[in-house]
């Protein structure tokens, strides 16, 4: 199995001399391909830090982190952008929709940007839009549609382009239960049949139950791993649970 | 803490954004108090002898720009109440009186207003030096402008713009009265509707704007008329106006839609960002493009007019006044006066000097030519080839007997085929003389009706012993266009021989100052024009660009580098600056195709320099703010 994540030694520092804060420590983290891993950790542990640092938006200040093989430290500015485009698949909790464009426009865009020929890319399109269920909505604009829709929008651009890595952060934060486990199914659907890889940070035990492990991250470093296994969902839920309340302050966010 | 205090703090705090406001306001005081103080200034008025016009341009112009600087005050007004609505709906919410927030405003407004006035005129002193220094510069004047502060355009200045302030401040206090809380707080997000495109108001737009060009370009009928001007060129305006309005609403939106179809463009790099966000927009920015693209037009269409007679005014005045002086004999003594004169002048030293006889006489002619010919000027053929050739023209013409020749008459469009074969039947003789050819070029001033007949100097000779000619002396000098005090001492002695002026050089001071005057007002206008749709469309984009700022950060996340990023916003600001830019100089190719028509004749000259100057120099400053907002744009969205 291909391994799709390799971080080593990871350390973010913010600040400058006197006033310094770590917001990450020496982390080290392997993700297979084909692995839904979960990120969670109370607020300010470095969850979002890490996500970031990975979908090279934001660069650690040591360490080395490699992506499909590639390491991304040395890339310069544009590399990165084309890392990004050719490799990453974003989920964000508020959607990051162009509300220029419609719903079809938006999830086309990673592939526009890779300039793949049209009828390639309107096939791909109407793949992932059967996937996620939104064939119907494909000529509406973001503010005509629902939040649920709009995350599943977002869900479609970020896999549409095929990417090594799915990175979401947070993206049933603004959903209703029902858009929520809709979501999540499909994301798991996604790693298990398609063999997508994907990465999600997210406060919600609910949501992380979906993931076949969870990566527990607490005042920048690495606490635990918690691996799903044979266990059901629910039983795995509730182990979720007993972490975060080890961890404190992480049980506030059960309801 | 006082009310005065709350308004004073929150200047302070939101710095930035009111300082765009802030260089509107001083930007349209400067302009105004220079142009006002110039029409004061009493040099200036001194300075040249068309007070009158003078006085009547400043007063049109003045009122032309109080009428744009009131529209250009109350839109940048509009730009900055949008983005401080959510900042009163918060004052709302927390509490406060809607009296109180309203009286707030206004304090607000009032005092930027005051401050902008004070600087504004300061600024505006400054300025006011150096636009009379180029105005006299451009009539070639040698009035010295003194550094003076003009008290009547201070006080003109400060009550047009108290009354436009008190408005704005008035509508600043209503603002909270006016909306609603809800729509306070969502103003900067109420997503635009992407514009529906009617196929019938596309092709309505297309049908107008083409029906404007032909009524502006068909040629004049026989019967040229003021009612005939009114109705065509009235209805050429309108239709030119509702039409370029429709050609951006629809049109445009058309266009683009259009390119959407094409989908293996459309979904390659970062098209469809750039034309999704300009359809957008197209409905909020269609009224803006309408009245630049219509602003720009007027602009380039009178600036390349009046250019072009400042241009064109040295052959226009040598076509009025061919020689340098000349006169109508009034007897030995009068004669000899002016010739003593004219040869004391060492500096101008003679190069001809002929003696011209003419033959007033009425005519009829064998057909109907529609210019009043009565009394008709006879002149021979041997004082006309004499005359061509002191002025060093090339055509000399031969003709016999009862032949004779027309001088085309000035400022009219007659061809030879007018006249040739045609018969000409004098009064009193009975004389019929027969049209051979048309000549270009008369010899002596203008003066209507402008119908100079060449005649054979044997029938100049038999006339003659019937009826008694007039002798006219000319006199051609060296570097006639520097002549002035002799000028000024010939036209005292002779004035009145003429409708224009005796001596070549009054006519091309006269010329060059009024032609300078419309210039440097037009210009004047122009510039105003020019850097205020510059400013509208600058504003508009950094309006974009912040409400945009989310939007590019998505795309950088997804994967779009900064390097094209760069380049959508390139391509999407040339677009907006292009497309009225466009508009306007087709536009104003058209007018001045049709000026040209109109004028070249009264100025004689090619105008295609001027006119191109005028345009590349429109287009110069355009690229200028064009780098500049890409420029600003780029550094709000690509931190």
């Amino acid at each position: 199995m291909k391994t799709i994540v390799e971080t080593n030694n990871v350390k973010k520092i913010y600040g400058s001399k006197g006033n310094v804060f770590t917001a990450l420590e020496d982390i080290d983290l392997t993700v297979q391909e084909g692995e839904f891993v979960g990120i969670m950790g109370p607020s300010g542990a470095g969850k979002s830090t890490l996500l970031n640092v990975l979908a090279t938006i934001d660069e650690p200040t040591s360490g080395d982190i490699s992506i499909d093989g590639t390491s991304i430290i040395k890339m310069n500015e544009d590399q990165l952008a084309a890392f990004r485009r050719d490799k990453l698949g974003f989920i964000f909790q508020d959607y990051n929709l162009l509300d220029t464009l419609t719903v079809k426009e938006n999830i086309v865009l990673p592939l526009a940007l890779a300039k793949m020929n049209v009828k390639e890319l309107e096939q791909r399109v109407d793949v992932v839009a059967d996937k996620f269920g939104i064939r119907p909505i494909l000529e509406k604009y973001p503010y005509q549609i629902s939040g649920g829709q709009k995350q599943r929008t977002a869900a479609s651009r970020a896999i549409v382009a095929k990417p090594s890595l799915i990175l979401a952060d947070e993206p049933t934060g603004a959903l209703d239960s029902k858009s929520a486990t809709d979501l999540l199914e499909s994301l798991k659907t996604l790693s298990e049949q398609d063999k997508a890889t994907i990465l999600m940070v997210t406060h919600d035990a609910y949501a992380a139950s979906y993931c076949q492990r969870i990566i527990f991250i607490n005042d920048g470093k690495l606490f635990t791993e918690l691996a799903k296994g044979k266990e059901t969902r629910k039983e795995y839920f509730n182990k979720v649970l007993d972490v975060l309340s080890a961890l404190g302050g992480g049980a506030n966010d059960v309801i | 803490m006082t009310l005065f205090s709350l308004a004073k703090k929150n200047m302070i705090g939101n710095f930035s954004s009111y300082l765009v406001y802030f260089i509107s306001l001083v930007f349209s005081i400067v302009i105004y108090f220079t142009f006002v103080s110039l029409q004061y200034s009493k040099k200036i008025q001194d300075s040249i002898a068309l007070s009158d016009i003078m006085s009547f341009m400043f007063m049109a112009s003045s009122i032309i720009l109080i009428l744009f600087v009131a529209i250009f005050i109350l839109y940048s007004n509009s730009f900055f109440t949008r983005k401080r609505k959510r900042e009163v709906g918060l004052y709302s919410m927390l509490g406060l009186q809607k009296k109180t927030i309203g009286i707030m405003l206004f304090y607000e407004n009032l005092i930027m207003g005051l401050l902008s006035l004070v600087i504004g005129i300061l600024l505006g002193t400054l300025l006011s030096k150096l636009f009379s220094m180029i105005l006299i510069k451009l009539m070639g004047s040698t009035a010295e402008i003194d550094f003076s502060i003009s008290i009547g355009a201070i006080i003109q200045t400060v009550i047009v713009f108290m009354i436009i302030i008190l408005f704005t401040s008035i509508q600043g206090y209503r603002l909270i009265y006016r909306f609603k809380l809800i729509e306070l707080f969502h103003a900067e997000k109420k997503g635009e509707q992407v514009p529906t495109t009617s196929l019938v108001s596309t092709i309505i737009g297309v049908i107008l704007l083409t029906l404007s060009y032909f009524l502006i370009l068909r040629p004049f009928p026989d019967d040229l008329n003021g009612s005939y001007i009114m109705k065509n060129y009235g209805l050429a305006l309108v239709t030119l106006v509702i039409g370029t309005s429709l050609f951006f609403r629809s049109v445009t939106v058309y266009l683009l839609k259009l390119s959407q179809k094409n989908k293996s463009r459309y979904y390659r790099g970062t098209n469809l960002i750039e034309t999704s966000q300009l359809l957008y927009r197209i409905k909020g920015n269609a009224r803006t493009f309408t009245i630049i693209a219509l602003l720009s037009a007027a602009t380039i269409s009178f600036f390349g007019a009046t250019y072009s007679g400042y241009y064109g005014n040295e052959k226009s005045s040598t076509e009025d006044v061919p020689f340098s002086y000349a006169h109508l004999s009034k007897g030995q003594e009068f004669d000899t006066k002016i010739e003593n004169i004219i040869n004391g002048d060492k500096e101008h030293p003679i190069t001809a000097q002929l003696d011209i006889p003419i033959i007033e006489v009425k005519g009829k002619l064998s057909f109907d030519l529609g210019y009043e010919i009565n009394p008709i000027k006879l002149i021979s053929v041997s004082s006309f080839n004499q005359a061509t050739k002191a002025l060093d023209r090339e055509e000399t013409i031969k003709l016999s007997r009862n032949q004779a020749a027309v001088i085309k008459p000035r400022l009219t469009e007659f061809t030879e085929t007018d006249f040739k074969g045609k018969n000409i039947t004098l009064d009193q003789t009975n004389q019929k003389l027969t049209f051979t050819t048309m000549v270009n070029g008369s010899v002596l001033p203008f003066d209507f009706p402008d119908f100079y007949v060449v005649v054979s100097d044997d029938m100049f000779t038999k006339l003659s012993k019937q009826l008694t000619p007039l002798t006219y002396k000319v006199y051609e000098v060296e570097n006639e266009k520097t002549t002035e005090a002799t000028s000024l001492k010939v036209s005292r002695l002779i004035d009145g021989d003429f409708q224009v002026h005796s001596s070549f050089y009054t006519e091309y001071k006269e010329g060059k100052e009024g032609n300078a005057l419309n210039l440097f007002i037009f210009g004047f206008l122009g510039l105003v024009f020019l850097a205020a749709t510059g400013s509208i469309i600058y504003f508009k984009q950094l309006t974009e660009a912040s409400e945009n700022k989310s939007n590019y950060e998505i795309l950088r996340k997804v994967g779009v580098s900064k390097k094209a990023l760069r380049k959508s916003v390139n391509k999407q600001t040339f677009f907006v600056f292009g497309l009225p830019l466009t508009v306007g100089l087709i536009h104003s190719s058209i007018i001045l195709h049709f000026i040209t028509n109109f004028l070249s004749n009264l100025i004689g000259a090619s105008i295609i320099v001027p006119i191109l100057t005028a345009m590349g120099a429109f287009v110069i400053i355009y690229i200028v703010y064009y780098v500049l907002t890409v420029n600003t744009y780029h550094k709000i969205v690509n931190k």
